[in-house]
């Protein structure tokens, strides 16, 4: 009862933050709505995760919920890594200017 | 078949920590008459004060970020300035100064945008067999992606006209900026040819050169730009 108490303040956590991404990323926060809301549903019923791991011929929930998490966060890395590159790319593009301002002054 | 001014003409050098060969490369350059831009990207030992002193107009990254930000960053200043053609030259000697003219020339003699320099047409000497098969998959990777019938993609030199120069936007701040180049130039639609020119390794470029591990981040980089806008 007490596990199931803290994973469900943490997910209820993860659905505000869902809220807040909503603005900037209607898909992710959609996507990220769908995960915290399974999550609720089988910290309460976890024997539901046992049938629908079996149905997908996995055999025990709890394996399911770690194929899924392992999946869920690659996918969360890739898009961490996509989002530096963005922020790599305004970066030279700020250094960019500075550089070829400096030189228009320096070589007139 | 030239008729333009020398002046007119950008050569755009990126350069990180090339100090002890940049003097000599830029001193050449500037001997044949063209306008240098050197691109120091967050070098950490003298190559700005070197490019200065052999009359390079200098530019300098305020932190290292890669060859094709290098590149861009010189492309972008020769289009504030009267230049005509950009050319792109490496800074650790392995280029030849009177391939210049013969770029420039099969612009204006095939109405280009862009003469692309290659070894394969040319030569290549003491280039080592597992960089030749590199650079010949790396060629062949091009041709599927892009489908420009090129003979060899990680050539830093080249020339384009002002309109070409304008064409391009490099984001691939590391080594994969030579393929998506030529990306670029294929989704242009301006017109591109290309000219044998000499690439002269020596133990000191090489060195400085891609491996083989280079050519996996590169295909990495590649993969992951397509992933988004």
């Amino acid at each position: 009862m007490i596990a199931q108490l803290i994973l469900s303040a943490l997910l209820a956590a993860i659905l505000l933050y869902a809220w807040t991404e909503y603005r900037r990323s209607p898909a992710v926060a959609f996507l990220t709505v769908a995960i915290a809301t399974s999550g609720l549903y089988f910290v309460w019923m976890p024997e539901h995760s046992t049938q629908l791991a079996e149905l997908v011929g996995i055999g025990r929930g709890v394996d399911l919920i770690l194929y899924v998490w392992v999946c869920i966060s690659l996918v969360v890395l890739l898009n961490l890594h996509l989002k530096l590159r963005t922020q790599t790319e305004l970066i030279t593009m700020l250094a960019r200017k500075i550089a070829i301002t400096d030189a228009q002054s320096r070589n007139t | 078949m030239e008729v333009v001014s020398r002046a007119q003409v950008y050569v755009v050098i990126p350069a990180y920590n090339e100090g002890t060969v940049l003097s000599r490369v830029v001193t050449e350059v500037k001997r044949a008459g063209y306008a240098v831009v050197v691109v120091d990207d967050g070098s950490t030992d003298a190559t700005a004060d070197h490019a200065h002193a052999a009359g390079a107009a200098m530019i300098r990254h305020p932190f290292n970020l890669g060859q094709g930000a290098a590149l861009q960053t010189g492309i972008d200043y020769a289009l504030t300035q009267p230049a005509q053609f950009v050319v792109t030259f490496d800074a650790d000697g392995q280029h030849r100064v009177s391939d210049i003219p013969r770029l420039i020339d099969a612009l204006i003699r095939e109405r280009a945008d862009f003469a692309l320099g290659s070894r394969f047409l040319g030569q290549a000497p003491n280039l080592p067999p597992l960089r030749r098969l590199v650079l010949q998959a790396a060629t062949l990777f091009t041709r599927l992606t892009t489908g420009l019938q090129v003979t060899d993609t990680h050539n830093g030199l080249r020339a384009m006209t002002r309109r070409g120069a304008a064409a391009l936007a490099l984001r691939q701040n590391r080594m994969a900026h030579a393929s998506e180049c030529l990306s670029q130039i294929g989704s242009s639609g301006l017109r591109y040819v290309e000219q044998p020119v000499t690439i002269e390794y020596t133990a000191y470029s090489l060195a400085k050169g891609q491996n083989l591990r280079d050519a996996v981040l590169i295909l990495l980089d590649l993969f992951a730009r397509r992933l988004y806008r």
